[in-house]
């Protein structure tokens, strides 16, 4: 197999000719005046684990839930592997969800629980019996069938509610906030836990989250959505070193922004006038005509100190250290540029023992960055 | 989720007609219907006959119409000041009720919500017990109680406190004591919950900027509850004013209340019509205190949401 | 609200509160010990007796009038179950439907409203309805059923309603995604969730119906005597030990539904 070949078989969103499992046509979502999803189109594709990331509000449960067929969509169709199921019912749709309640019925035991689904479509006895069991010991929660939902912990609670979800083999599976009522170590845990379970399993995961790290860690693709709208789907990686707008580029990890106007444009990389007076050679996704208002983004950790500073330098700053944040790992310094521009963050790594580092208060620094880690972004 | 999602209520024309259309119809029926006949027999006139008023139309040859109205019984129950009085003393009665039960039941519901969390279920259902136990029977014990020959002043004068008994029932006192023991319960509940509802913190962040307990009380306590207070008074306040068991059996002939008055016209003097004036009177006077429960209602269930 | 607060002493409400209890419990108290009272007489105590239950266990008009409300509140508190539970239903699931202004008029104002009220209008809608179309044909069971249901249906959807708005709308989405048709999310999951609320919605009807002298009057016909019609026609003659038999029976009953439940309750939570 090629390396063109087998990057479409892992990454099938890169293959013109692949068919999406997932097709979401120019769906529209209103409650009275307020559009929760606003003309949103997308495919997920076959085996992805596809994470829709946004803060509260921005329409990512309510797109979840229309994929569930718990709400219906004021407009636009929706496809689920070929199949138009824009009007289906949730209870004839081949997806299931699992919720971030959980929403185990407390009236019945684990085993119960597991089975609910299985029973709906009157599945025989024994073949049922043999899928709980399966179910059971795929998430190793065996040894709790017998219990009801109030005798777990969060982390069991979570387990069963993945089990039920996935008993019925759904060709996809929904996951609104898989991880939200966990705490910190388990949830890390649990992500990589979830994704070998999506990759041995072969179903089509797609997960809401509003924790960035989470989707960061699980995804093969990300949508990061706002206002009932997608700004941007892609990788990981991409949506952090390639953000295509300033909206994604602050939303994801931190950013410097310095904005000016774009006054040399030459393939993939342009030359930017800043409003500091300063000139920055970055890159951008496609050419910008001259004089093109645009906004530089570079990352604190891309940032770093300066040994050649010059008066006329491109991508070269002055300032002063104002503040420093101690994380550990690696130091936060704040610094001043100009009174009225927002401090420019530097993460550097505390390579030396805190007490041996060299950056100290109200210390007079130059800083630069090379001009492919860094991005120029239009409004 | 407080709206109903799409597909629920689309699958569910069905649920909505049974849920909906069924209870409507009923209440409608054998509700809102009945009180309308009530208006329509207030304006008939007495007559010998089965049953004993008059028609509000018939058919007079030729196909004319004739329609009776009678407003005599309105202007009857407006002119003979025994009626009057018996409305304002309703009032009255309903009133003082409603200010003795605030004033005992605000007290232990504050207690209630205030104790140890473990304490709380099984003082409270102390409370509702004796509604499951016969109103009826209840009234009676304070016969026994209050008669002059009963256990009260067999105590007083027990204890020498007093020579002669005191002649309680039969009196209005009597029905205060009756009606408040009987609607406590009503007032402590709705009290009960509210107060429960209220943000601990709230009394600890007065307390933070400086505030006395009596004060913080008097400036954040009680116009939370004021919701509750409202709900409760009602609760007491619009039953008690057209309420026949207990100034029946406690109170005396000076005692005038409508419920009585009304279940003599009716059971008595067999005068429908007039018991009707009586009842349309009652409600119209009923409307706005329960238009205010109404309202009151809706705030804290919108509030909860 | 929880917690005591510092500084502040908290026994004059203690001493309130048991003032309160005493003022609710010591007129049953009493009626339960005059029950055991030898004498006629309610200030004299000659001796314990069981001679007054004796006398209620023979008369014959007060056991048949028992039997008959008993009858009158099972069928009352089923009915006003469902109707109740339909309302309640109505009210949590659907939203703003067309009318609900109206509708909660209708399921408040029985609450509310005096039973002379109630009696008299119900009344007289049975009278316009025999002379309308003959039916009811006469007044006794059936009128005071009817007329006992509207207003217990009231009570149970207040009971019901609080039940299933404080109920997690996902597990009902939950069935739903699983494969559960609409009505069978209903009988699989709502029901059994809202069961203890029906109970106790059941058991409030039965309880007001079992209780209820004003409206029963009005709307019972000749031979359909209740129990609170005999016990009020003899409170009305004064008072009588066999009532206070009667009153130690009932609160005998009630506390021993209260201690089951009680009992049961601390069972499912031990078992779950």
């Amino acid at each position: 197999m090629n390396a063109a070949a087998e990057r479409r078989l892992l990454e099938p969103w890169q293959d013109p000719k692949a068919a999406p499992f997932v097709r979401i046509e120019r769906l529209t979502k209103q409650f009275g005046d307020l559009y929760a999803v606003d003309d949103l189109s997308l495919d997920i594709f076959q085996g992805e684990f596809f994470s829709l990331l946004g803060s509260s509000g921005c329409g990512k449960s309510t797109l979840l839930r229309m994929l569930a067929g718990l709400e219906y969509p004021t407009s636009g169709r929706l496809y689920i592997d070929g199949v138009d199921v824009t009007e289906v019912p949730p209870y004839a749709r081949p997806v299931n969800m699992m919720f971030q309640s959980y929403a185990l019925f407390p009236h019945m035991t684990v085993e119960q629980n597991v089975e609910f689904g299985l029973r709906q479509e009157r599945m025989p006895r024994a073949e049922r019996a043999e899928r709980v069991s399966e179910m059971l010991e795929l998430l190793r929660i065996a040894p709790l069938r017998k219990r009801k939902p109030d005798q777990l912990s969060g982390g069991q609670r979570q387990r069963v509610a993945l089990a039920r979800s996935l008993a019925k083999h759904p060709k996809l599976l929904l996951l609104d906030e898989p991880l939200g009522a966990l705490d910190k170590r388990l949830r890390e845990n649990t992500q990589f836990e979830l994704v070998n379970l999506q990759e041995r399993l072969g179903i089509t995961f797609v997960t809401v989250t509003h924790d960035q790290e989470e989707a960061m860690t699980m995804s093969t693709r990300i949508a990061i959505m706002d206002a009932g709208q997608i700004m941007q789907v892609d990788t990981p990686t991409a949506i952090y070193e390639f953000p295509s707008c300033r909206f994604v580029a602050e939303f994801i990890g931190s950013v410097n922004l310095f904005e000016g106007k774009v006054v040399e444009s030459s393939g993939d990389e342009v030359l930017v006038e800043s409003r500091i007076g300063r000139s920055m050679r970055v890159r951008a996704f496609h050419p910008y005509a001259l004089g093109t208002p645009v906004t530089v983004a570079v990352r604190p950790e891309k940032v770093r100190l300066c040994l050649d500073y010059r008066e006329d330098g491109v991508n070269q700053l002055r300032g002063v250290v104002e503040d420093i944040a101690y994380l550990g790992d690696v130091s936060i310094y704040r610094i001043r540029i100009d009174a009225a521009l927002p401090r420019v963050q530097m993460t550097l790594t505390n390579i030396q023992p805190r007490t041996e580092q060299a950056l100290t208060w109200d210390q007079e620094v130059a800083i630069e960055w090379s001009p492919n880690s860094a991005m120029a972004l239009s409004e | 989720m407080s709206t109903a999602s799409a597909p629920l209520s689309r699958d569910s024309r069905l649920s909505r007609f049974v849920n909906i259309g069924i209870p409507y119809v009923w209440l409608g029926i054998f509700f809102l219907l009945p009180l309308l006949i009530v208006l329509r027999i207030s304006i008939a006139e007495p007559a010998l006959a089965q049953p004993p008023y008059t028609a509000l139309w018939e058919w007079i040859d030729q196909g004319v119409l004739q329609i009776h109205i009678n407003l005599q019984n309105f202007i009857l129950v407006w002119e003979d000041s025994i009626y009057l009085d018996a409305f304002l003393n309703s009032l009255w009665v309903a009133l003082v009720c409603t200010l003795l039960c605030l004033l005992l039941g605000y007290p232990m519901a504050y207690a209630l919500a205030t104790s140890p969390e473990r304490w709380r279920v099984p003082l409270l259902m102390l409370i509702i017990l004796p509604f499951w136990t016969s109103f009826l029977i209840r009234v009676y014990a304070w016969i026994g109680i209050l008669k002059p020959q009963g256990l009260l002043n067999h105590a007083l004068m027990g204890i020498g406190l007093i020579d002669e008994p005191l002649a309680i029932l039969h009196t209005q006192i009597a029905v205060y004591i009756g009606v408040v023991y009987s609607y406590l319960p009503f007032m402590i509940l709705p009290l009960y919950a509210n107060l429960t509802r209220l943000d601990p913190t709230l009394l600890e962040a007065a307390a933070d900027l400086g505030c006395r307990p009596l004060r913080a009380f008097w400036r954040v306590t009680l116009p939370l509850s004021s919701a509750g207070i409202v709900a409760g008074s009602m609760l007491v306040f619009i039953p008690v004013v057209g309420e026949f068991v207990i100034p029946d059996l406690l109170g005396g002939p000076e005692t005038l209340m409508v419920g009585k008055l009304l279940w003599g016209e009716f059971f008595g003097n067999k005068d429908w019509p007039l018991a009707s004036a009586l009842a349309v009177v009652l409600l119209a006077l009923l409307v706005v205190p329960f238009v205010l429960m109404q309202r009151i209602e809706q705030r804290i269930e919108e509030g909860s949401r | 609200m929880s917690g005591r607060h510092p500084g502040r002493s908290r026994w004059p409400l203690w001493t309130l509160l048991a003032f309160g209890y005493a003022f609710l419990y010591v007129p049953i108290l009493l009626l339960i010990l005059y029950s055991f009272n030898e004498s006629r007489l309610v200030t004299v105590w000659s001796g314990f007796s069981l001679k007054w239950y004796g006398e209620l266990l023979h008369n014959r008009q007060l056991l048949d009038a028992a039997w008959l409300s008993v009858r009158i509140a099972a069928v009352n508190a089923t009915v006003a179950v469902v109707l109740g539970t339909l309302a309640a239903n109505a009210l949590v699931r659907h939203g703003r439907f067309r009318g609900r202004t109206g509708f909660e008029l209708l399921l408040t104002a029985p609450l509310v409203m005096p039973d002379v009220l109630i009696g008299l209008s119900m009344l007289l809608l049975f009278v316009a309805m025999q002379q309308g179309f003959g039916w009811p044909a006469g007044r006794g069971f059936t009128t005071i059923a009817i007329a006992h249901i509207t207003f217990s249906t009231a009570y149970v959807a207040v009971v019901v309603r609080s039940r299933l708005a404080q109920m997690d709308a996902s597990l009902e989405e939950a069935a739903m995604d699983l494969g559960a048709r609409p009505l069978s999310v209903y009988a699989q999951i709502t029901l059994p969730l809202i069961a203890p609320a029906l109970l106790s919605g059941w058991l409030l009807a039965f309880t007001l119906s079992l209780d209820d002298l004003v409206i029963a009057s009005f709307v019972s016909g000749p031979g359909s005597t209740t129990l609170p019609m005999v016990v009020y026609s003899s409170v009305r003659m004064g008072v009588s030990p066999q009532i206070n038999a009667l009153a130690t029976l009932i609160v005998a009953l009630v506390a021993f539904a209260v201690v089951i439940a009680g009992l049961s309750m601390r069972q499912s939570q031990r078992s779950s």
